[in-house]
């Protein structure tokens, strides 16, 4: 929490809600809503929609619903769903961000084999790709190819499937 | 930012850009570019403030390693604007 007085949170207390968040959709498949992380963080409901807030200030490429307090996307993870579904241990609950971010989910799932399986936007046809502790188990089709439609710099303020 | 089954999809795609061209990368590089050492920190208590603020240096220095330092990747103006 911040000081008595203060506004603006220390590096702790962002951190620890940075992971509250993270491990909440970890464990859930879900992002939490702040007023769930009100009493783990020892902080007021109030105190908690700014310190999210003031996360998603450090960490851009997170965001929230448009006029909400609800977390969308908060990355490798998505909230909403997109067609990145993940799968761990056989449960599918989990969507990424985008097809790139999906490859980083394998970090969030150590020792576990993270299947990423997506519909092709141009065909709808399954893609899947395993991944273990960073590696690449398995690709199908094998030819499965990363695409930046807009450059990163110009991709800013474009949709994420973009 | 996408995964398709092919190039050859991906260009068949109704949103996709002929500038984009350039957009490609193979997926072993993909892994790379965001298994970089920052990405797998993300389960630390600390990320926030110590690992992710390194990630954009990281990034740029991957990009240019695997030579896609170009002002599309990296995020950077064109030349021309």
């Amino acid at each position: 929490m911040s000081a008595p007085g203060a506004s603006t949170p220390t590096p702790e207390v962002l951190d620890r809600m940075w992971s509250r968040i993270m491990r909440t959709l970890i464990d859930t498949g879900r992002p939490p809503h702040h007023a769930e992380l009100a009493h783990p963080l020892g902080v007021s409901v109030a105190e908690s929609r700014a310190l999210l807030r003031a996360v998603l200030q450090a960490y851009p490429i997170g965001w929230l619903h448009p006029e909400t307090d609800y977390i969308a996307s908060f990355p490798p993870l998505n909230g909403l769903p997109t067609q990145y579904r993940i799968a761990v241990r056989g449960e599918e609950k989990w969507f990424a961000q985008c097809g790139f971010e999906a490859t980083s989910a394998t970090w969030l799932f150590p020792g576990e084999t993270v299947r990423i399986n997506a519909a092709c936007l141009d065909c709808g046809d399954p893609t899947t790709v395993e991944m273990r502790d960073g590696r690449l188990m398995r690709v199908d089709p094998p030819t499965v190819v990363g695409h930046l439609n807009y450059g990163f710099g110009p991709s800013r303020g474009q949709p994420a499937h973009l | 930012m996408n995964l398709f089954r092919s190039e050859e999809h991906a260009r068949r795609w109704e949103l996709f850009r002929p500038e984009s061209e350039e957009g490609f990368i193979a997926l072993p590089e993909l892994t790379g570019f965001f298994g970089t050492e920052t990405r797998q920190h993300m389960l630390d208590p600390d990320y926030l403030s110590r690992w992710y603020p390194r990630r954009a240096a990281e990034r740029r220095e991957y990009l240019t390693r695997i030579g896609k330092a170009s002002p599309f990747w990296l995020g950077t103006p064109a030349p021309s604007a």
